[in-house]
């Protein structure tokens, strides 16, 4: 279990790892707390015949309000968002969903940003965005520019940045007051990754749920949002009929794929109980 | 003390006797072996750093079951860094077999000739001059295969043919040994039977996963002609000198170093495919060679699962709800090879009928040959399952008979006045007060208030379950369950003795040399203790080292929980020595007959004559300077130290027709578990609310480290009930070689308020009445977690006869339970 032969740069500034990217194109790889590629190295799953290193990169770590948004450094570690009040205060979704993501060891290395990009169809922090409608702030060569999180998550270990862009900035919106939200999550071991994963948020309008976002972790390979569930709520009150509805229309909606340690029904039962348990939390939370 | 007249159990042997006053022997003192561990000062086997090293790969099989039809290594030879490529064909010039303890033996080599049998095996071996060329020379060796059909299922197994067959040349068949054993009248007592409860129960494969791989350095001197090898493994002073046979040199050209062990649970008992991949490069490329295992070699091809077995069994009770009877037909899968044959049978067969009276057992088992990695040891080797099915048959009982799970436990508990005791088997169980443990874990746990809380949950809808196990801990392992089981007995060897050797230096201060390495038990402070016990000086002078086969005697080490009551026995006898020695001089010295001394604190005295001592330390000087102050007799030859070897401290040969197993795993621990559990019924968690074990381990040595082996057992054997399972699909492809997939359980997943509570009920044939306890809480935790999940489903009608109850397997049980 040893990376076969590569070439090692040390970025000193985003502009010099976007330098070095565009120099090696597909040839490179990005090193950001490496808990996922130097594992993949290792098996040799993954062998990048440059790795630009942009650990030193600290002015990429940081916990900001910014307006409506939540602006988090890509390069901020998993640790440094769980523990951090700001977070908790504004977008208790990301505290609550980290307080399962990985192992205390990894959570002191790995990164959001390096997470994110890496795109595991199993990762908590993908959904999370998709729930939080976050902005992915992505620079390269030719500029900076901004994709939404639908758009960012192409397919699994795939997004929309290019091959010399960085992700910089993840721009979370700022949970509203009063707003009602849940994550819960099914795993063998506390921190390894989900077998299923459910979240959810709204807004509580006159009694009745607005701008629902609801989705899913294992529950198909793409899968993050699940529109047919989110529809189901928008404009309903949360009930046993509503609940009812919002988790059969989500397991109608979900393909989940069997792994070595659970079967399709499997899944489909955690999506069903996942569902009342995250909308019974929500309307509890919400006022 | 208990004397018997029965003319099956030789005399007790125990000179040191339970029940004294003693100082140190059963305080919770702090591990001695901890300061350098716990600051990262051990010298684990990686830490083993010669000049001009090379390092060593191997290239593992990507198939279950081929032939090997060509290797092309040029190209992997050619790569600059590369010392030495070899493969099957090339070690076969130089080195035989891996040593193999079945009989017939399984040949095995460590790098496979023609036919690969498991994915993982060996088929190259490369050494360079680091790990990362090595497995960039992996990447470069072409080899060619035509695979073969492969077996993966045990029932299957057995009736494979042509191709399908793993050993063609042990026959015709991948039955590696099918046995049937009886002992007592079964047919009569099942046909006499009031109730027969029967039941299929499935015990998963799994593994130890030591935190460290196995590993070996190795030095070839050529001007000596000798090997060096430095290596994790234990038993190298037992069985160390057939590596040396594989290896083509005489036994006294093999020196074997053992390095601290990361860990073993068993998985490090007898290392050999590891040093001799080692040794074989070091010899062709005239350099040191250093070749640990990564996870993944580990987890594929470390010749270390553990059992993995099909049961069906049947109980027969009688009108009084006496079990009566006990049959098993047993599947055993062994994968490729069969290194130490059925002997993980033997260890069940020692303990078979649990802490109950049963009067006659049969057992009949197929072991069969499938493409996995073979099996070895892991804690409990074998008896750890019995266990489980035993306690599962118990319970099964219970529930068809609604009888209480308690009451009928108590009813056919062996009674403390009928020790010692024989089992149908012929084992004896030498001691022990089952009622008190149970009724010690009944009380820990407030069984009564759980019970009221279990009601009171169910009424919201919530699933708690209490489980319980009464569990026998078999420990001091005999080496006739090596051979015992076979059909021809083979290499019958009838000791497993385990030496020691201590040196008084001319200070008073003694050095105590082990036969066998450091495992991850507390070798160290046991050794300790018991010294400073039995010849009154202070821990703080005491120092102990680990023998070299070179400077060694023989020892068994770590295994089957020996290793204290073992490490005792010697000691009690070279301390003996060594006290004769100091009472001669302190005699002549003082003028006193040598009756008249005592030890006390440090000093030899006369007795009744408080002030009139000599320290030891003085006695020391003077036996090793001043030899002509003594007389001209032998006994006052320089020097103050004694080698010991201590055999089986209870052990007798098995009968002709094995009708009668003789005693060989005698000394009896026992176990009562207790977990309480809540079931999440719509997604199949289990979540621990309570967990409570008491052990009897006879007289404790160290509560705190038996407290270690029974919380860490626990933990293992929570792992075996709940998530560890290694996974081949049919193609003999293991799907979790790693941690991310193989699901280890973490301080988060084991119970965070386990109470642990003793009884000690001495053993009559050890020194202090002393039981092994290393396998702790392994032995009792997957039979207590599957009762405690039952009992909470018991609304819904769930049976778990198999482990691990994953949530996804446990939610299906509910599923079907539900829709039915």
């Amino acid at each position: 279990m040893k990376p076969s032969a590569f070439e090692y740069v040390r970025a000193t500034s985003v502009d010099d790892a976007i330098s070095a990217l565009s120099q090696h194109g597909d040839e490179a790889r990005l090193l950001a707390g490496g808990q996922s590629l130097i594992a993949m190295m290792n098996t040799r799953l993954a062998e990048p015949k440059v790795l630009v290193d942009i650990g030193r990169l600290s002015d990429l770590s940081y916990i900001r309000v910014d307006g409506d948004a939540l602006s988090i450094g890509a390069l901020t570690t998993h640790n440094t968002v769980l523990q951090s009040a700001e977070v908790a205060a504004h977008c208790p979704l990301v505290s609550a969903a980290y307080a399962n993501v990985a192992h205390h060891t990894v959570r002191n290395r790995g990164t959001l940003g390096g997470n994110l990009c890496h795109n595991d169809p199993a990762s908590e922090m993908p959904l999370v965005a998709s729930l939080l409608d976050a902005e992915l702030v992505l620079r390269g060569s030719g500029g900076e520019r901004r994709v939404a999180a639908e758009d960012f998550f192409v397919d699994t270990f795939h997004t929309a940045a290019h091959a010399d862009e960085i992700l910089t900035e993840i721009r979370f919106a700022r949970q509203g007051a009063g707003e009602g939200w849940a994550f819960e999550v099914v795993s063998q071991l506390k921190g390894d990754y989900a077998i299923v994963a459910a979240g959810c948020r709204f807004a509580m309008v006159d009694g009745v749920c607005r701008g629902v976002r609801l989705g899913f972790v294992g529950a198909g390979p793409a899968i993050k949002r699940v529109a047919a569930a989110e529809t189901a709520l928008e404009g309903q009150p949360v009930n046993g009929a509503t609940i009812a509805a919002v988790a059969e229309a989500a397991v109608g909606a979900v393909d989940p794929h069997a792994d070595m340690h659970a079967d399709v029904q499997y899944k489909l039962d955690l999506v069903q109980a996942l569902s009342e348990r995250v909308l019974k939390q929500a309307a509890s939370r919400a006022v | 003390m208990t004397t018997t007249m029965d003319p099956r159990i030789p005399p007790s042997r125990q000179r040191e006797k339970p029940g004294q006053d003693l100082k140190w022997i059963g305080k919770g003192i702090r591990r001695v072996e901890d300061p350098r561990l716990l600051t990262g000062r051990g010298k684990y086997v990686d830490d083993v750093v010669l000049p001009n090293s090379l390092h060593a790969a191997a290239l593992g099989s990507p198939h279950a079951h081929a032939r090997i039809k060509s290797i092309d290594v040029s190209k992997a030879r050619a790569l600059p860094g590369v010392a030495a490529v070899l493969t099957g064909e090339d070690v076969a010039k130089s080195t035989g077999p891996l040593p193999c303890f079945s009989n017939p033996p399984t040949e095995q080599r460590c790098v496979a000739i023609d036919r690969v049998r498991h994915v993982g095996e060996p088929v190259a071996i490369v050494a360079a001059e680091s790990r990362y060329v090595a497995e960039d020379a992996l990447a470069l060796i072409e080899v060619e295969y035509e695979e073969l059909p492969v077996v993966m299922d045990a029932a299957e197994a057995v009736h494979a043919t042509g191709d399908a067959v793993i050993h063609p040349e042990r026959g015709e068949t991948n039955v590696a040994i099918h046995r049937v054993f009886e002992f007592g009248d079964v047919d009569d007592d099942f046909a006499a039977a009031d109730a027969v409860i029967k039941r299929k129960l499935r015990w998963p494969r799994s593994g130890a996963q030591p935190m460290e791989t196995c590993g070996a350095t190795a030095v070839f001197d050529e001007g000596e002609g000798k090997f060096t090898i430095h290596v994790n493994s234990s038993m190298y002073n037992y069985v160390g000198w057939l590596i040396a046979v594989t290896l083509g040199v005489p036994v006294h050209k093999l020196n074997l170093v053992p390095t601290l062990a990361g860990g073993s649970f068993g998985s490090k008992l007898f290392i050999h495919k590891v040093p001799v991949i080692a040794a074989v490069l070091a010899r062709e490329c005239g350099r040191p060679v250093k070749y640990l295992e990564d996870r993944i070699d580990n987890m594929t091809a470390c010749d270390h699962h553990g059992s993995d077995r099909i049961y069906d069994c049947e109980l027969a009770l009688d009108a009084d709800r006496r079990m009566t009877s006990m049959k098993c037909t047993v599947i055993d899968d062994y994968g490729a090879y069969f290194q130490f044959g059925i002997g993980h049978h033997g260890n069940a067969l020692s303990q078979i009928t649990g802490p109950y009276q049963i009067g006659s057992v049969k057992v009949d088992i197929t072991a069969v040959f499938t493409n996995k990695c073979q099996q070895g040891a892991y804690r409990g080797f074998g008896s750890e399952v019995s266990n489980y099915v035993m306690e599962r048959m118990v319970d099964a009982a219970c529930a068809e008979l609604d009888l209480d799970p308690v009451a009928f436990r108590k009813t056919n508990f062996i009674q403390p006045d009928q020790f010692p005791y024989f089992i149908p088997t012929g084992n004896l169980y030498d001691s022990g007060n089952y009622p008190a443990v149970l009724d010690k874990a009944l009380d820990l746990l407030d069984y009564d208030g759980w019970r009221q809380k279990q009601k009171d949950a169910l009424a919201e809808g919530r699933y708690i379950g209490i489980g319980l196990a009464t569990c026998q801990e078999r420990s001091v392992f005999s080496s006739t369950e090596f051979w015992s089981l076979n059909d021809e007995a083979g290499f019958a060897l009838t000791s497993s003795p385990e030496g020691v050797s201590i040196k008084i230096d001319p200070t008073g201060n003694a050095v105590v040399s082990l036969q066998a390495p450091f495992w991850g038990n507390s070798p160290e402070t046991m050794a300790t203790m018991v010294l400073a016990e039995k010849l009154t000086i202070d821990p703080a002078n005491i120092s102990i080292t680990y023998a070299d086969t070179d400077h060694g005697v023989s020892g068994t080490g770590p295994g089957g929980s020996r290793y204290t009551v073992m490490l005792a026995g010697a000691i009690v006898g070279a301390v003996d020595t060594i006290k004769d020695k100091l009472f001669k001089i302190a005699g002549h010295l003082m003028e006193a007959d040598t009756a008249d001394l005592e030890l006390r604190d440090g000093a030899v005295g006369l007795k009744g004559v408080p002030g009139k001592e000599m320290t030891i330390a003085d006695l020391a000087m003077q036996a090793h300077f001043f030899r002509l102050s003594f007389p001209d007799e032998p006994g006052f030859d320089t020097g103050l130290d004694a080698t010991t070897t201590y055999d089986h401290p209870l052990t007798t040969m098995p009968s002709e027709d094995r009708k009668d197993l003789g005693i060989y795993y005698p000394i009896m621990g026992h176990m009562c578990h207790m977990p309480v559990v809540e079931v999440d019924i719509k997604t199949g968690q289990v979540k621990f609310l309570d967990y409570v074990a008491v052990h009897d381990c006879g007289t404790m040595v160290n509560p705190k480290t038996l407290a270690g082996h029974i919380r860490g057992g626990t933990a293992q054997g929570i792992g075996t009930a709940l998530y560890e399972e290694y996974k081949y699909d049919a193609n003999g492809q293991l799907q979790n070689a790693s941690f991310m997939d193989y699901l280890v359980p973490t301080a988060h997943e084991i119970p965070a308020n386990m109470r642990i509570g003793h009884v000690e009920t001495p053993s009559p044939f050890t020194e202090y009445g002393i039981k092994g306890g290393g396998e702790g809480g392994r032995m009792g935790a997957p039979p207590a977690l599957a009762a405690a999940i039952e009992d909470a489903l018991k609304p819904l009608g769930v049976k778990a006869d198999f482990l691990p109850l994953t949530p996804a397997k446990l939610r299906g049980l509910i599923r079907e339970a539900e829709a039915s």
